[in-house]
């Protein structure tokens, strides 16, 4: 039996294509995680995004974030999956930190707050 | 004994030769945690080029230095924050 271990996983598609497409990439990249015995707690897709610099050419990326638990081993072959992948600009998958996962719901909480008092003002 | 400070001499154009950089105190809470998904917080410790501040100017501890900068680079290679921001190029 090998360890599970909790990462966080960022990548992103190239958003010059259809949103059907990119919807075929992210799945594609869920059935490897799920078929190499790894498990998906929390998928969050930002949505399209100005690049800070062009990659390939590109100027925008389809932003997709997720929390995963992966037995170690298919670490390696989930990254080599990512380089394979047509659609996929860039990739970054670290050991989750739980302090900042925390921290990133409590401060997701608080900016909604902050929202719905500025929505509230302008009224 | 402690010699009293003229706070007058302090501020004296006689008495300042350097411009002393200016630094804030405090910029970070200790506990404050570094996210690398943030570009906006990223953003503030690096500089209109686009490279990382040296702390003697933020500020901030020996410690969270380390954290930001690596929190850059990770937010850099995710296209987040540029490596050379284009206006200056």
């Amino acid at each position: 039996m090998t360890i599970r271990r909790a990462y966080e996983s960022t990548y992103v598609i190239n958003a010059a294509l259809e949103d059907a497409e990119i919807e075929a990439v992210s799945k594609r990249v869920n059935d490897f995680i799920t078929e190499n015995g790894g498990q998906i707690v929390e998928e969050n897709k930002w949505g399209r995004r100005r690049l800070a610099y062009p990659i390939k050419k590109k100027y925008n990326g389809f932003y997709v974030y997720m929390v995963v638990e992966l037995p170690v081993d298919t670490l390696t072959a989930l990254e080599r999956f990512y380089v394979l992948e047509d659609g996929i600009l860039r990739d970054l998958t670290i050991v989750l930190d739980p302090k900042l996962r925390e921290f990133r719901k409590v401060r997701a909480e608080a900016q909604a707050i902050r929202a719905a008092q500025l929505a509230e003002e302008s009224k | 004994m402690a010699v009293p400070v003229n706070p007058n001499t302090i501020n004296s154009p006689f008495r300042q030769k350097k411009a002393q950089p200016k630094k804030r105190n405090n910029p970070l809470k200790k506990s404050r945690l570094i996210d690398y998904l943030d570009p906006k917080f990223l953003g503030r410790f690096t500089n209109d080029q686009g490279k990382i501040l040296p702390r003697r100017i933020t500020g901030v501890t020996a410690l969270q230095q380390r954290r930001l900068s690596k929190a850059i680079k990770y937010a850099r290679h995710l296209a987040l924050l540029p490596f050379v921001a284009q206006d200056t190029r």
